[in-house]
């Protein structure tokens, strides 16, 4: 089990426990409170199984509103399952314990859908703020980090402006290189290429395979752009009547014979 | 509840453990046991392993700069009228009716005890109270909170313990400075007022006779709760508001109401704490009937 980074068992999601772990109560309140069944509970996720490697990458895809982006909030520690087991690195964290921050010390990096840049702190201190936090190092490593991380996606240019400055695309590109300078061992991104163009997108796929070949890391990618799985050549699997079905390769799905293959691959098809 | 219970072992405890499993429940479902356990978090945070002094004690000044800095205009306004207002009522109707020996007394007990650290709680509950939900509720629905959390950054460390210290020790500084400025700045707008009006009043009000009176009817209760009380206070509206904004559930329409609630409430906790506080004020008093008896 050395080389496992992420593995999940009959995980099942419902409505209610999307509200997740909210800061302003004890922890243990959100514990007790999501496993009180209530009948009304629509699940959203119903069974979800997933095995990762270490330096492995997968995408999930499927149809937009079945509970992908929740699946990713669930794996950050962000949502809480109504039951199942989420294991990271072999390490299983009880729910009573399973909270973001629990989850952050086993160095999972999650990027959001918007960024979700701290707006008040400038794009330098916004990618030093958890260095510095976590006192990674002295002052000229986390400087010298921080540059490297803006080199990286290429905002070295915007280093001192606000986030609100910025556009939606390089907010993203920023978000991307703060969570990539907390060296994280699973890197969770939520639709990376969607709002970045054409020569962003091509820039960031070769960068995901470097940190996957270079730091070994994990990384599971949410996208609706499924070619993305193809330029990465890893495999895909998709959440799709609440199921979260096997990872197979994208020529696999091309040529499937399935409903998935059906709605969503039609249009590569025939392009060809 | 049952299946619940079960699942959790519960049902397995025995009598003292689920009395105490209830009693825990009970507590953490109310909205005073979360605010309690949120404040004993963010005292605990103090001291967590990611600590660094310089840059806590940045963030702290700059909150305490916030809170207590940028309202002192306001609050030495309200305090200098007001404290000339309490000296004029306070002479006139005492004079009048004879009592001139507890002036002092009823000075302390207005300005000093009560209205003073009520006041001061009340500006800063409306003005950073509030602005502090505002903040953390925006960052709560933009969802930086929860980025914080993935970043493995505590939310509550960063937030609301700068917020917490920094509020009280603003609100017991602003609370010194009001006191100061009711008696001192409201004894020369008073003094004022008397030359202007060619003293209607027929009032005769000296530097010296009013520090002299305030001077002995002060007490070492005083001293003590003139700490005690704000310190409470900062506690209770920075808590409550970073409560209430942490409480918020993505929904923007949320935040106003959000506010109103933590100032609001912020009135209620502080003026109930007031009256606990205020206790100790009769036990003295108590003290001192039965010793003279």
């Amino acid at each position: 089990m050395q080389d496992e980074a992420l593995r999940i068992e009959d995980l099942h999601l419902t409505y209610r426990g999307l509200s997740g772990t909210a800061f302003s109560k004890p922890g243990a309140y959100g514990f007790f409170s999501t496993i009180q069944q209530h009948d009304d509970d629509a699940e959203l996720i119903s069974g979800a199984n997933l095995s990762l490697k270490r330096g492995e990458t997968l995408c999930i895809g499927g149809p937009s509103g079945q509970g992908k982006s929740a699946l990713l909030r669930v794996i950050a520690g962000l949502a809480r399952p109504s039951s199942g087991r989420v294991f990271y690195f072999g390490e299983y964290i009880p729910p009573e314990r399973l909270t973001a921050l629990e989850v952050a010390k086993r160095q999972v990096g999650l990027v959001f859908q918007n960024g979700a840049l701290i707006s008040n702190l400038r794009v330098r201190d916004n990618i030093a703020l958890p260095l510095r936090y976590h006192k990674k190092g002295s002052a000229e490593e986390i400087e010298e980090k921080i540059n490297m991380a803006l080199d990286l996606m290429r905002v070295r240019d915007c280093a001192n402006m606000f986030p609100h400055q910025l556009s939606v695309g390089m907010q993203k590109r920023v978000a991307i290189a703060r969570s990539w300078a907390m060296d994280p061992m699973l890197l969770l991104m939520d639709e990376p290429t969607a709002g970045l163009d054409n020569y962003n997108r091509r820039n960031l796929l070769p960068l995901i395979d470097n940190m996957r070949t270079l730091f070994k890391t994990s990384i599971i990618i949410i996208t609706h752009d499924l070619m993305i799985a193809k330029e990465l050549g890893c495999n895909l699997c998709f959440l799709y009547h609440k199921k979260l079905t096997e990872p197979h390769s994208f020529d696999y799905w091309l040529n499937a014979d399935n409903d998935i293959s059906k709605v969503l691959f039609r249009d590569l098809r025939t392009s060809g | 509840m049952e299946n619940a219970e079960e699942r959790i072992g519960a049902s397995r405890l025995t009598l003292v453990g689920k009395i105490f499993h209830h009693l825990g429940m009970f507590f953490m479902t109310r909205t005073l046991g979360q605010q309690v356990c949120l404040f004993f978090r963010a005292i605990a945070s103090i001291f967590s392993k990611t600590r660094s002094f310089k840059t806590d004690s940045r963030n702290i000044i700059l909150q305490t700069f916030f809170t207590g800095v940028e309202i002192f205009p306001i609050l030495f306004i309200v305090a200098t009228l007001f404290g000339a207002v309490v000296i004029v009522e306070v002479m006139t109707l005492m004079g009048k009716m004879g009592f001139d020996d507890v002036v002092g007394n009823l000075m302390v007990v207005v300005i000093i005890r009560e209205l003073g650290p009520i006041l001061t709680a009340f500006l800063i509950a409306g003005r950073s109270g509030s602005s502090l939900t505002t903040y953390v509720g925006s960052m709560v629905i933009n969802s930086e909170v929860d980025a914080l959390a993935t970043m493995g950054v505590d939310p509550i460390r960063y937030l609301v313990m700068p917020g917490l210290i920094g509020g009280s020790i603003a609100t017991l500084i602003m609370t010194i400075f009001f006191s100061g400025s009711a008696i001192g700045a409201g004894f020369l707008i008073t003094k004022a007022a008397i030359f202007l009006t060619g003293n209607a009043l027929n009032l005769q009000l000296t530097w010296d006779y009013l520090s002299n009176e305030i001077l002995k009817a002060l007490t070492t209760m005083d001293f003590v709760l003139i700490v005690v009380k704000p310190l409470v206070f900062g506690c209770i509206i920075t808590t409550n508001a970073c409560y209430q904004a942490l409480n918020i559930a993505h929904d923007v329409r949320q935040v106003p109401k959000a506010t109103s609630r933590s100032v609001i409430k912020s009135f209620l906790y502080i003026v109930c704490a007031d009256v606990v506080l205020s206790l100790f004020y009769f036990f003295d008093y108590f003290n001192e009937l039965s010793r003279i008896i």
